[in-house]
């Protein structure tokens, strides 16, 4: 991760005004901020927070009221900035009666792309993102997760720099956000800059560097994720297994140097990691099925 | 079986110059209207966006790309064939189907039954392919908008007058389509329809058109204030388009041929008239014979007159009268019936003829339509096919208009605004122009009075005339100044909404004239590129200042 400052705003505000010019609602108040190259930034908040209206304010999709926008060192309103920009809108807003393969080779042309180019890394994204046995089947006949996948394959066509996902796991299976977020962190590795919004916590915590919090269209709290969650009162120490004994001479030590044990306890794994392992169990070898304990020995 | 209106001149020159005095003002009207709503909106900033947004959208036409334009194009045909776009066959097929059960055998006229199949096919074809271009160009885009799968696309780096072209290209390419497969299917029907004798009657005629003066019964050419007869006795008609001589006095009508060229004659040289006048009888006579007429080709500098065998004029026929094969010899009565040769009376391509009707207090009604020397004749399918381009460039004109209202109003709404201009333009406009200028439209030479909303309203009351002279009051001039300011107006909207109806040159084909080149292939094609350039700016501008997330 640089220094380069890739998106910047300054007092960004945006009011909806209704047909005569009178406010309708302020959705975005004085938003400064900056992402920087290399990081996956994720934008937090509630429902109606400004989160996506921060988003269409950078692709020039709305025009600020106040304040200025910069992207990759363009205003928000050049359209020059588009060429190293990737976008996966909230809904998949695709053609539906296209396919794969014509959606991607849409995309493309839009990019100026020569045809051979096109094709390449068409057959590329629809294979990194799972489609390869409905790549010839319409849009409109995919089911929410793979229209997903394909709006993240079209954000892609272009190699980004930088990639602005909207709400990027919602209406996937636990599976389904596994790989969205695995892409996202390949994405990270590979140098790109990812922006993402969502209001699920979870899939934001695992991926991004840094967050910034919105409510009520302000800026609530913005910083490194690591450093925001970080509970400094209390120490955490992981070992291997102790015994009951081991556990009372460590109280008893901590006891004597003043502090207290607060908890003891064995780990549990995250539901969605025992879904997917349950999954990707069942994949590897299939048939194999949970049978139910005999009466009497639950 | 001649035209019922003026083929108009047409100068390339003049009507150019008239487009750039239009825009010029169209231009400085939008730029200062800009100035001043961004001032009211922005304050002292305004001006310099609408000024950086000027010079965006010129930066913007310098990274036109080709490709990209393609692409939207193709996107919009398919996204138009998905739109159930050729169901418009089925209506095609179900009226082409039971067409000849109510048209054929209607006439035993050859030439009449010519005209309605052609008037037919080609009126249905405009009729069909007009609403369907009207529909996709005003839907497209804001249901584009609506279902937000243009934000993926205004996301690429898609400039948007590319998103304005490809919407135009694909909708024109789409509807190109249908209206070149319905062009065919017509042809075809109608050569299916005829009988084996009338279809020697599909033919192109070539006319040349001259121009016309009238002399009165007492041998003058001018009326007492020194101007030119531009018509001759009115036989009571209220909505006088041809105007009559009276038979056997000194009443005549004067056509003037110019820039004749005597080698494209036919066969080479064989000059042919062609003329449909109007008899008008005072008394019944003799009912089985016709009015009779003369023509009398003159050579006003050589001062020859070559008085032509009298013929018998057939109403509602074409009156096809071959010199050569009517006079034996051409004689110069101004020189002793002494034989003349036709190229002595036709000097430097100029050609002078007068026509008199020879029946005693009978009268003939004639129009400058009325009379032509007829070249050879063209192939009708060609004939058949321009009228086909010019129903293509109305077509295009629709979708550029659609298209552009898409740019800034929501479906129905752009529908309405582009439904409201094609019905003015092809309904009102001789209306709108002959209330600007004063003249009747079809016909510059009859003045009309009265014009002035303000004016009207005084009057109708007060069960005044339009020629009464009003007093010279301040309300009076009040209400002048009003119907000044309004027909300025006007003429303003005369201009920004085109004449449709002269696309519509169905007329032409359907009374077996060639579609002319000069006269409405080449004005409406450039009429096209006039109008649609402007409509595409004003698309460009639209789409870019609008924010597609506005709630």
């Amino acid at each position: 991760m640089s220094n380069e400052v890739v998106i910047q705003t300054r007092n960004l505000t945006k009011i909806y005004r209704d047909f005569w010019g009178r406010k309708k609602v302020r959705a975005l108040n004085s938003l400064s901020l900056d992402v920087v190259k290399g990081e996956v930034f994720g934008l937090l908040g509630p429902n109606g927070s400004g989160k996506t209206t921060t988003l269409k304010l950078l692709l020039g999709l709305l025009f600020p009221t106040e304040g200025e926008v910069t992207i990759l060192g363009k205003s928000a309103s050049d359209v020059t900035k588009n060429e190293r920009i990737g976008y996966l809108p909230e809904e998949s807003y695709l053609y539906r009666f296209l396919n794969a393969e014509e959606t991607l080779d849409f995309y493309g042309r839009l990019f100026n792309m020569p045809a051979h180019v096109r094709k390449e890394r068409a057959k590329k994204l629809i294979e990194r993102v799972g489609l390869t046995n409905a790549r010839r089947r319409q849009l409109k006949e995919y089911s929410k997760g793979m229209t997903r996948r394909i709006g993240l394959a079209q954000a892609l066509i272009n190699e980004p720099d930088l990639i602005l996902l909207d709400e990027p796991t919602s209406g996937l299976d636990p599976l389904g956000s596994r790989d969205m977020k695995d892409m996202i962190v390949k994405l990270k590795e590979e140098g790109k800059t990812v922006v993402m919004c969502s209001h699920l916590l979870a899939d934001v915590q695992d991926v991004c560097d840094r967050i910034a919090i919105l409510d009520g269209g302000e800026l609530k709290v913005f910083g490194r994720v690591q450093d925001l969650l970080k509970d400094q009162g209390v120490t955490q120490i992981k070992t291997s297994q102790l015994s009951e004994g081991v556990i009372k001479e460590v109280e008893a030590l901590l006891a004597s140097r003043g502090a207290k044990l607060l908890e003891v306890d064995h780990p549990t794994t995250s539901l969605e990691d025992l879904f997917v392992k349950t999954v990707r169990d069942s994949a590897a070898r299939p048939g194999q099925r949970y049978v139910p304990p005999a009466p009497g020995k639950v | 079986m001649s035209l019922t209106f003026f083929p108009k001149p047409f100068d390339l020159g003049a009507d150019l110059r008239h487009w750039a005095i239009v825009m010029v003002v169209i231009v400085v009207v939008s730029f200062l209207t800009a100035i001043v709503t961004s001032i009211l909106a922005l304050g002292f900033a305004g001006p310099l966006q609408v000024l950086a947004h000027m010079i965006e959208g010129f930066k913007d036409l310098l990274g036109t790309s080709p490709r990209r334009c393609l692409a939207l194009t193709q996107l919009t045909f398919r996204e138009a064939l998905r739109r159930k776009t050729l169901w418009v066959f089925a209506v095609f097929a179900l009226l082409f189907l039971f067409a000849g059960w109510f048209m054929s055998d209607v006439t035993a006229d050859s030439q009449l039954q010519v005209k309605n199949y052609v008037s037919f096919v080609l009126r249905t074809i405009s009729w069909l392919i007009l609403p369907v271009a009207l529909l996709l160009a005003c839907w497209g885009l804001p249901e584009d908008i609506k279902a937000r799968s243009l934000h993926t696309v205004v996301t690429k780096p898609v400039r948007r007058h590319e998103i304005v072209i490809g919407r135009i290209l694909g909708y024109s390419a789409i509807a190109g389509l249908v209206l070149a497969v319905m062009s065919v299917i017509g042809i075809l029907w109608i050569n299916r329809q005829l009988p084996d004798d009338m279809r020697s009657q599909l033919i192109a005629r070539v006319p040349v058109y001259g121009d016309i003066r009238f002399v009165d019964n007492d041998g003058n050419d001018k009326d007492n204030q020194g101007n030119v007869l531009t018509a001759g006795i009115n036989v009571g008609d209220e909505d006088m388009f041809r105007s009559f001589i009276e038979g056997n006095t000194k009443a005549s009508a004067i056509w003037e041929f110019s820039k004749l060229e005597p080698k494209r004659f036919d066969d080479g040289g064989r000059l042919k008239f062609e003329s449909s006048f109007q008899s008008f009888r005072t008394y019944k006579g003799n009912i089985e014979r016709q009015l009779m007429c003369q023509y009398t080709l003159v050579n006003p500098a050589k001062k020859i007159r070559v008085q032509l065998k009298p013929f018998e004029v057939h109403e509602f026929r074409r009156n096809v009268y071959d010199v050569a094969e009517q006079n034996k010899t051409l004689e110069d009565v101004n020189h002793n019936n002494e034989p003349v040769d036709l190229s002595a009376v036709i000097e430097e391509g100029t050609l002078q003829v007068e026509v008199r009707c020879l029946s005693s207090a009978q009268f003939l009604g004639m129009a400058r339509p009325d009379l032509f020397i007829r070249l050879p004749d063209h192939s009708f399918a060609v004939s058949y096919f321009k009228s086909i381009v010019n129903i293509g460039l109305m077509m295009v004109m629709v979708v550029v208009l659609g298209v552009m209202s898409g740019c800034f109003a929501k479906g129905p709404v752009a529908t309405m605004l582009t439904a409201f201009v094609i019905l003015v333009g092809l309904t009102a406009h001789d209306f709108m122009k002959t209330l600007v200028t004063g003249k009747v439209a079809y016909n510059p030479t009859i003045t009309v009075q009265g014009t002035g909303v303000m004016d009207s309203l005084y009057r109708i009351p007060k069960h005044m005339t339009p020629g009464v002279e009003l007093d010279d009051s301040f309300g009076v001039r009040m209400m002048k100044t009003f119907d000044n300011i309004e027909l300025n107006g006007l003429w303003a909207i005369q201009h920004v909404i085109p004449d449709f109806a002269s696309y519509d040159t169905s007329e032409y084909v359907a009374n077996a004239f060639d579609v002319p080149w000069a006269a409405a292939m080449l004005p409406n094609l450039l009429a096209t590129l006039g109008y649609c350039f402007p409509w595409i700016i004003v698309g460009y501008f639209s789409l870019r200042l609008r924010e597609l997330e506005a709630k």
